[in-house]
């Protein structure tokens, strides 16, 4: 039996292929409009990145590549065995330059983001109420155009939000690559789930 | 909302079932209760809510449906079997000898976010074994829960096997904050070793509990796993008395024939504030998500004034009629054609009818120009 693995053409797609090459793997070319490609004892499912968890949890790919940030605001049920390494990022709280610092200040903040979850959930456990706008991307300008105080994202170089007047004021978490492999395949397809697993930790070492 | 749009719509979380997948639902039940009863367990058919104090614990209070009472009391409508059944076996039954065999079948309702399989409405069947001795009462659980999958024609099924002493026996003494110690359970039940060394770090652990706890990620596999985890938690004797029950119940079990059927997951730690001992779930191919499950919870009895071992096993109706149609296993046989009965006289039409009846036919009664 083969087993089906979850992808995505985003910011991991690189790292992965990488990662596949080095550990003689079979892996699609990027160039393909296909969605689902099979290869060898591998078929492969090009999905949205925050589609990767959702289709792992529910058994319709065994195995998936997900960032951390993107399993911590999906909350799925999967396991996540080996951390690859690539793709790492920080997901942080960033305000505008020279603001005051939300925890004394106003009784509720407001925040913009793509991770409302994760948001929610980082303020309301620090005992401050929040309001999250959700937002689906370039969330950098929602500051300085009033419609929240601050932001949660993730930041890889710090450009962006240098460029939009914004400075890191708190960590939330850390981010990077993860194999992901759905719990009911762990058991049920043991052998192969642990093999794809082995030759990537191998390769990783 | 307009009303009459309300009428036709359905709430979210609530299902309906027609004909052949009513007839499909109805055929998984009695093949279930055929193998309860098969073990000689009693049918309790409890209330369909209860005082909402009575269902606390495994986060279900979150997620039941309460309602004040005529009387000002908080009900809830029932989230689970397993509290009812306890408050019953220690009140109402309090005076049976253990051990105590009781099963039952039927719908629960909870708050869930409606995902594949879990909807608000769900249907339960399954066993709890109260009183006796322990390790064959587990044995006896795991061992119906496989008839129960071979008979439903089931294929490829595996029960995981887990130990929830495993876990606590290795931080036994120890002494984290709980948001470190959710983080730390969170990390083992997702398998990432390097998460749980992350949890770990700056903790006041031994160094055999901290490198235990980190192979719990690693700690999954065939029954072989069993041998592995007795060096890795050798130094920490109440996490070695949890390996070495389920030593004995995995040995029972492969004696009897069931060995092909087990893996061992010690990474299994949900419900800590519930189970105590063994725990297992139902995984088969097909399905993402397990199919039932089950353990030993040995300190909900003495909540309701009855100390006593226990042990269960639930089956999820709507996950099994999801499996078995992903499965596309043996057609559901088709019902006998009834006999068409139709007359100009109603009086004689309907003797005809009873008298079909009485020789056990189906019949279908009209009048002409019915179909």
């Amino acid at each position: 039996m083969s087993l089906t693995v979850a992808l995505s053409k985003g910011k991991l797609f690189s790292g992965t292929q990488e990662l596949f090459r080095r550990a003689g793997l079979p892996f699609p070319d990027g160039e393909t409009r296909r969605l689902v490609v099979s290869l060898g004892e591998l078929r492969f499912l090009f999905v949205k990145d925050k589609d990767v968890p959702t289709y792992v949890e529910y058994g319709v790919a065994d195995c998936g590549i997900a960032g951390r940030d993107v399993l911590l605001e999906a909350g799925s049920d999967v396991f996540e065995p080996l951390d690859l390494g690539f793709g790492r990022c920080r997901l942080v709280v960033a305000r505008p330059a020279g603001s005051a610092p939300a925890t004394d200040g106003a009784s509720t903040v407001r925040v913009a983001t793509k991770y409302p979850k994760v948001a929610t959930g980082h303020f309301l456990s620090r005992g401050m109420s929040v309001e999250v706008v959700s937002l689906a991307g370039s969330v950098e300008i929602a500051p300085g155009l009033g419609l929240a105080d601050c932001i949660v994202d993730v930041v890889e170089t710090g450009r962006t939000l240098k460029e939009n007047g914004l400075v890191e004021v708190e960590d939330v978490a850390l981010s990077s690559a993860r194999l992901v492999v759905n719990r009911a395949s762990f058991h049920a397809q043991r052998a192969e789930v642990s093999r794809l697993v082995e030759t990537l930790e191998r390769t990783l070492r | 909302m307009n009303g009459a749009h309300r009428l036709a719509q359905i709430p979210a979380g609530v299902q309906c079932f027609v004909g052949e997948e009513a007839r499909r639902r109805r055929r998984i039940e009695q093949t279930a209760i055929g193998v309860f009863e098969g073990w000689d367990y009693e049918e309790i058919i409890p209330p369909l809510f209860d005082y909402a104090d009575v269902f606390t614990g495994e986060s279900l209070s979150a997620r039941t449906y309460s309602f004040v009472g005529r009387d000002g009391s908080v009900l809830a409508l029932r989230p689970d079997f397993t509290s009812l059944l306890a408050k019953i076996a220690a009140g109402r039954l309090r005076d049976r000898p253990a051990p105590i065999r009781l099963y039952y079948s039927g719908e629960v309702v909870r708050y869930e976010p409606p995902k594949a399989g879990r909807q608000s409405e769900l249907f339960q069947m399954g066993l709890e074994h109260l009183g006796g001795d322990p390790r064959a009462a587990d044995a006896e659980i795991l061992t119906i829960a496989a008839e129960c999958l071979d008979r439903l024609k089931v294929s490829g099924f595996v029960l995981t096997l887990g130990h929830v002493g495993v876990f606590t026996g290795l931080l036994e003494g120890s002494d984290l904050e709980p948001a470190r110690l959710e983080d730390l359970r969170d990390r083992v039940e997702a398998k990432d070793a390097q998460g749980i060394r992350r949890a770990l770090a700056g903790a006041d652990l031994s160094q055999d509990a901290s490198s235990g706890l980190e192979r719990l990620a690693t700690l999954a596999g065939g029954p072989e796993v069993l041998d592995e985890a007795a060096e890795v938690v050798g130094g920490c004797p109440a996490a070695a008395d949890a390996v070495n029950e389920l030593r004995t119940v995995s040995e029972a079990l492969d004696r009897a024939g069931l060995g092909s059927r087990l893996a061992v997951d010690l990474g299994e730690v949900r419900g800590l504030d519930y189970y105590t001992g063994i725990v297992f779930r139902v995984f088969a191919p097909g399905l993402g998500f397990e199919v039932g499950g089950g353990g030993r919870y040995d300190t909900l009895l003495a909540r309701f004034g009855r100390p006593l071992p226990a042990v269960g096993f639930m089956l999820g109706l709507d996950r099994v009629a999801l499996l078995l149609a992903r499965q596309k296993g043996e057609p559901l046989p088709a019902r006998a054609p009834a006999e068409a009965v139709t007359a100009l006289d109603l009086g004689s039409a309907l003797a005809e009818a009873r008298a079909k009846r009485a020789k056990g036919a189906r019949v279908r009664f009209g009048s002409e120009g019915d179909r």
